[in-house]
C-alpha cells in the first residue's frame, strides 16, 4: 500500500499511481507511488537495495520514463514534456553516488559543464565553477582531474557541480553511499549548508537511516512502494 | 571553456586513434589533391601548348582510342582549300617509349609549318630541310632522356642526330620530341599518314564561324572530328577517361576515410555511452550531444583535409620528377583545389558522424548512466 505524503507549502512535485515496470511488466521497480514534495523541502527517501528508489529519483529528474501513473511538476505534466534536457537545465541538480564527474576533464571543467546552453560567457561559467569549488573547500583543486582527488574530495566537486545551473532541485542518490564515515559526515554538512544558502529542495535517496534524519521528512520505500512517510 | 574545446578534449582522449583515423582522411585526400592536380594539369598544359603554338582548331579521328587514330594526309588538303581556313597542316603525335625514358611524346610536323615556329632554338639548330635525318629535343625532353646537341636517337626503326635543343614555352612542347613529318612517318611506319590537322582560321572568323567550319569539316570527312581549341580537353576521351579514372579512385578513398572515420566515432559513442548519460543528466540537449559528436567527426575530417593537401602536395612535387610525367604536364594544386579537398574532407567527417551522432541522441539517460 502507498500511503500519501503531505508536505507544507507550495506543491513542486505531485506524483499519482507512478509505475515503472520492466520486461513487459514481469518486473516491477515500482508500484503505484502516490508523492508529493513541497518547495524548500528535504525529502529523504530510504528502503532497502532494490526497492526502487533510485527509479523513484530518476523518474522526478527525468532521466527514466513512468510506464504508467502522473508526474506534475509545478502543476504541469512532466509526461507532456517533449525536452526533458531543457527541464533538466533549468531544473535540476543531480549528485550521484559514483560522482560521475567527467575523467578526461578537470574539476573546474567538471562542474562547468550544466552551465552550457545557459544564459553566460566562458568567463561567467569559469566565475561561477571556481566560486562554487571554494565554497565546498575545493578551490585550490581547480585544474586537478578527477583521477587525482580523494572520493570525498570527488564528492564535494560533484555537489559544487550539481548547483552549477542555480537548479530549484537538488536529487541526491547515495551520496555518501561511497564515502567513510568522517567524508560521509564532511559532504553531508556541505550538502546541508549550501541546501540552505541556495534555498533548494532536497530529494535525497539513501539506505543509511542516520542520515536520513536530517530530512524534514522520510519517505520509506519497500518493494516498489511506498510504506510510510513522516 | 568553450564548446571547441570540449570537442578537443574528446578527440584528445584516444589521440593514437584520432591521429589514426585523421591519417586516414589525409591519405584520401592526398589521393584526391595528386589526382586531380593531374587531371587539371594535364588539362592547363594542353590548352598552354594550343594557346603557344596559336591553334584554332584541332581536326584529328579520336573514336576508339587514348591517341588519335591516324588518317590521310592528304586531308590536309582538302581543309586548307575551305573557307575560313587561314592555314592548316598535318601532324602526326605519338607516346613512344624512346630508348630508356618510359614515355616520350613525339610530333611529326609539317614542315615549314606554323607548329614550327613556337620552338625557340636554345642550343645547336633546327633541322635544315624535312629530309634531314634530325631531330631537336624540347629542354625537358633532353633533361628526360639525357641527350645533347650531337647525340644520336634511336626513335622506333630509325637513329636519327639530335641537332637542337628548343624552347617550346609550354610543357608539352618542351617535354617533345620534334622532327619533320616524312621522318617520322618514316620511323613509325605511317607512311602518307598523320593523326591531327591544326588549323588557324582566317583573321576575323566570327566564334559562329568557327563552329560552323568545325560543322562543315565534320561533314565532309566522316569520322573526323573538329573541335575548337578551348574544348580539345574537354572533348578529349583520353583526358575523360583519365579524369573519370581520377574522380573514381578519389571516391574510392574517401568512402574509405568516410567508413573509417565513422568506425571511430562510433567506437567514441559506445566508449563514452557513461559520458554521455552523464551530460544528458546534466541538462545536455540530444541536439547538443549530437552537434558534439557530429563536430568531432568534422575537425577529424578538416585536420585530415589539410594535412592531406600537405600530402598531395607532397606526392604531386615527387611525380612531377618522375620520367612518366615529366614532359606531359605540371602538376596544377592551386588554392581552389586546396580548398575544395578541406571542405570536401569536412564534408566526408560530418557525413561519417551522422550515424554515430543520431545513436548517441537514442541513448536512454538512466542507462547510458550505467555504463
Amino acid at each position: 500500500m502507498s500511503a500519501p505524503a503531505v508536505p507544507s507549502g507550495e506543491i513542486v512535485y505531485e506524483a499519482a499511481g507512478l509505475t515503472k515496470e520492466y520486461d513487459d511488466g514481469r518486473v516491477a521497480a515500482l508500484r503505484g507511488v502516490d508523492l508529493t514534495i513541497g518547495q524548500g523541502e528535504f525529502v529523504s527517501i530510504v528502503g532497502p537495495s532494490g526497492c526502487g528508489k533510485t527509479t523513484l529519483l530518476n523518474m522526478l529528474g527525468l532521466l527514466d520514463r513512468p510506464s504508467s501513473g502522473k508526474l506534475h511538476f509545478r502543476g504541469r505534466d512532466l509526461s507532456g514534456i517533449g525536452d526533458p534536457a531543457a527541464y533538466r537545465a533549468r531544473e535540476i541538480g543531480f549528485i550521484f553516488q559514483s560522482f560521475h564527474l567527467l575523467p578526461n576533464f578537470t574539476v573546474e571543467e567538471n562542474v562547468q559543464m550544466p552551465m552550457f546552453g545557459l544564459p553566460g560567457s566562458p568567463r561567467e561559467r569559469r566565475a561561477r565553477a571556481v566560486e562554487l569549488l571554494e565554497a565546498v573547500g575545493l578551490g585550490h583543486r581547480l585544474d586537478h582531474l578527477p583521477v587525482k582527488l580523494s572520493g570525498g574530495e570527488r564528492q564535494r566537486a560533484a555537489i559544487a557541480r550539481s548547483l552549477a545551473n542555480r537548479p530549484a532541485i537538488l536529487l541526491a542518490d547515495e551520496p555518501t553511499g561511497n564515502l567513510d564515515s568522517k567524508n560521509s559526515a564532511h559532504v553531508m554538512d556541505i550538502l546541508l549548508r549550501l541546501r540552505e544558502e541556495h534555498r533548494v529542495t532536497l530529494v535525497m535517496v539513501t539506505h543509511d537511516q542516520e542520515l536520513a534524519r536530517h530530512g524534514t521528512r522520510i519517505v520509506r520505500i519497500k518493494d516498489g512502494q511506498i510504506v510510510s512517510a513522516s | 571553456m568553450n564548446f571547441l574545446q570540449v570537442i578537443f578534449r574528446g578527440l584528445w582522449r584516444r589521440p593514437v586513434r584520432t591521429g589514426l583515423t585523421v591519417l586516414g582522411i589525409a591519405i584520401g585526400i592526398a589521393a584526391v589533391v595528386a589526382l586531380v592536380g593531374m587531371a587539371s594539369g594535364y588539362e592547363k598544359s594542353v590548352v598552354d601548348q594550343l594557346d603557344t603554338v596559336g591553334i584554332d582548331v584541332v581536326v584529328s579521328n579520336m573514336q576508339g582510342g587514348i591517341m588519335p587514330k591516324a588518317f590521310e594526309e592528304s586531308v590536309r588538303e582538302e581543309i586548307a582549300s575551305m573557307p575560313g581556313v587561314g592555314e592548316a597542316n598535318a601532324t602526326l603525335m605519338q607516346m613512344l617509349s624512346v630508348e630508356d625514358a618510359p614515355m616520350m611524346v613525339v610530333y611529326g610536323r609539317e614542315w615549314e609549318s606554323f607548329t614550327w615556329e613556337q620552338l625557340q632554338v636554345v642550343d645547336g639548330r633546327m633541322p635544315r630541310d624535312a629530309r634531314e635525318n634530325a631531330v631537336v629535343l624540347g629542354k625537358l625532353a633532353a633533361e628526360v632522356l639525357g641527350k645533347k646537341t650531337g647525340d644520336k636517337l634511336q626513335v622506333e626503326a630509325l637513329e636519327f642526330d639530335v641537332v637542337g635543343i628548343v624552347d617550346g614555352k609550354s610543357v608539352l612542347e618542351n617535354g617533345a620530341i620534334n622532327m619533320a613529318l616524312p621522318r617520322f612517318q618514316a620511323a613509325s611506319g605511317y607512311e602518307g599518314r598523320a593523326n591531327f590537322i591544326n588549323i588557324r582560321v582566317t583573321d576575323g572568323l566570327p566564334p559562329e564561324g568557327i563552329e560552323s567550319l568545325c560543322r562543315d569539316i565534320e561533314a565532309r570527312h566522316p569520322g573526323l572530328r573538329a573541335v575548337q581549341a578551348g574544348e580539345v580537353v574537354g572533348t578529349s576521351q583520353g583526358f575523360r577517361m583519365a579524369q573519370a579514372m581520377s574522380w573514381s579512385t578519389s571516391l574510392l578513398a574517401l568512402v574509405v576515410g568516410v567508413l573509417g572515420v565513422m568506425n571511430t566515432m562510433l567506437m567514441s559513442v559506445f566508449e563514452r555511452k557513461h559520458e554521455i548519460g552523464v551530460l544528458l543528466a546534466l541538462g545536455w540537449s540530444r541536439a547538443r550531444i549530437m552537434s558534439l559528436i557530429l563536430c568531432e567527426s568534422a575537425v577529424m575530417g578538416f585536420l585530415g583535409g589539410v594535412v592531406g593537401v600537405v600530402l598531395g602536395a607532397v606526392t604531386l612535387a615527387i611525380l612531377e620528377q618522375t620520367p612518366f610525367v615529366r614532359g606531359f604536364l605540371e602538376p596544377d594544386l592551386g588554392w581552389t583545389l586546396a580548398l575544395q579537398a578541406v571542405l570536401i574532407a569536412v564534408a566526408v567527417g560530418i557525413v561519417s558522424g551522422l550515424y554515430p551522432a543520431w545513436r548517441s541522441s537514442r541513448l536512454s539517460p538512466s542507462t547510458a548512466l550505467q555504463g
